[in-house]
């Protein structure tokens, strides 16, 4: 009797999750306010974990730095070792300095427009591509604010919590960016693939493209400001069926060692 | 108690996770780390605290996720009832066997997710993306769940007081 309640619940829970899906305007609201709330209590947690993981992380690029280093120079001593492990860290520091000093450049050239933020977290599933900041409600983000870096876009702000927000990338199947080829008159829809590179869509075959040229952002989707490097095309396939090439390119940014980026507060 | 100290590990890990991800660079697999929650409570435990388990997980999970609303829990909650009709006549021996269960959990949720996106919305952009990473990410849930089951197994024998 007891199972059969729980399995009943359940078939409701799964007719409700099914209907929040298939975006339900009677449903939504209450499940992403639920969802919201929750994730306002779990955002002092993700930003805890996020700072041992940054220890983690130095420590692996320092393990892996090491190994190399090891086969490299088995004769050296132990001193040598830690003396290179200081060097190492000092490297990374520098590194650190000047990609911080590149994100403050900008935000001192735009003073009030932007935010710069810290990569706390990733997607947990890889059918989507999304990464979550350390900056949230609190400091004045809200959904559909475009992330960049100073290299190019990233991505949209597509969930906001008072600790921390959640980035859509522009490789998730769900994004679309509407872009143009930079000095040509071409204008199409970068789309996400799930994967490294990007889709170019709805570029005619006659349309001038050619590999190497580069993807700005056209202003027009109402979401990205015009003028923001996205990528870079890198084939150009005019043989298949139909209208369009089809193009692949290569996004500016390399997603997967993102540390830093910076929230475009007005547009 | 129990439960909640389930449910606690599993968005403990899934946190961890999401945290570790931004810098490793894994991206062809990313375990479920809930699912051998999901999959323990509901065969050792039973209906309830499965049910509640697959809430909790499947709701955390999709707030460290850019799935859908909903998309996570239809599925998680699926599985739960799959995994419930199907408890008699699976038998889960040793931590091995619980490893190939959550495996095809995984494989079984990639399936029910594309079916759910086609069904409902009519949407194809995601398929070939989520085929793609559906066997590696089941081998890899797979071979993780075995340190899970014998995690679960210590914390049982070490503070929930099982002998």
């Amino acid at each position: 009797m007891k199972t059969s309640i729980i399995i009943i619940t359940a078939v409701l829970v799964l007719a409700f999750s099914f209907f929040i899906f298939t975006n339900s305007s009677f449903f939504v609201p209450t499940y992403a306010k639920v969802k919201c709330n929750i994730g306002e209590i779990a955002g002092p947690a993700i930003k805890l974990v996020g700072k041992p993981a940054n220890l983690v992380k130095y420590l692996f690029e320092t393990y892996v730095n090491l190994f190399d280093a090891k086969k490299e120079n088995v004769e050296l001593k132990k001193k040598l070792d830690i003396f290179q492990l200081e060097n190492q860290k000092i490297s990374e520091l520098e590194k650190e300095n000047k990609r911080l000093k590149i994100i403050l450049h900008l935000v001192e050239q735009n003073p009030g427009k932007m935010v710069a933020a810290r990569v706390i977290g990733e997607d947990i599933k890889n059918w989507f591509r999304c990464i979550i900041i350390d900056k949230g409600r609190d400091f004045g983000v809200t959904e559909k604010m475009p992330i960049i870096t100073p290299k190019g876009l990233v991505g949209q702000a597509v969930e906001v919590n008072k600790w921390h927000s959640k980035v859509m990338i522009v490789n998730d199947t769900n994004s679309s960016v509407d872009v143009y080829i930079d000095g040509k008159n071409s204008r199409g829809i970068l789309e996400g693939t799930g994967q490294t590179t990007l889709k170019l869509k709805y570029i005619l075959k006659n349309d001038e493209a050619a590999i190497g040229d580069k993807l700005m952002t056209s202003g027009k989707d109402g979401v990205y400001p015009k003028g923001l490097p996205t990528g870079i095309i890198i084939t150009v396939n005019r043989n298949k069926p139909g209208i369009f090439a089809d193009i692949d390119v290569m996004p500016f940014n390399n997603f997967k060692r993102l540390d830093e980026v910076l929230i475009v507060r007005k547009r | 108690m129990k439960i909640s100290v389930y449910i606690l590990t599993g968005i403990a890990l899934s946190i961890i996770e999401s945290a570790l991800l931004s810098f490793f660079p894994v991206e062809f697999f990313k375990p479920d780390l809930g699912m051998p929650f999901i999959i323990y409570t509901t065969f050792f435990l039973g209906p309830m605290p499965g049910f509640i388990t697959s809430i909790f997980i499947s709701l955390f999970q999709e707030i460290l996720s850019n799935a859908p609303h909903g998309s996570i829990m239809f599925t998680k909650i699926s599985l739960f009832l799959i995994a419930t009709f199907l408890k008699k006549n699976i038998y889960i021996d040793s931590k091995y066997s619980f490893s190939y269960i959550c495996g095809g959990s995984t494989i079984i949720e990639s399936f029910l997710f594309i079916a759910l996106s086609i069904l409902s919305k009519g949407e194809t952009s995601n398929i070939i993306n989520v085929l793609f990473y559906t066997i590696p990410n089941a081998i890899f849930t797979g071979f993780v769940s075995i340190f899970i089951f014998s995690i679960i197994e210590s914390i049982n024998i070490k503070f929930l007081g099982r002998e």
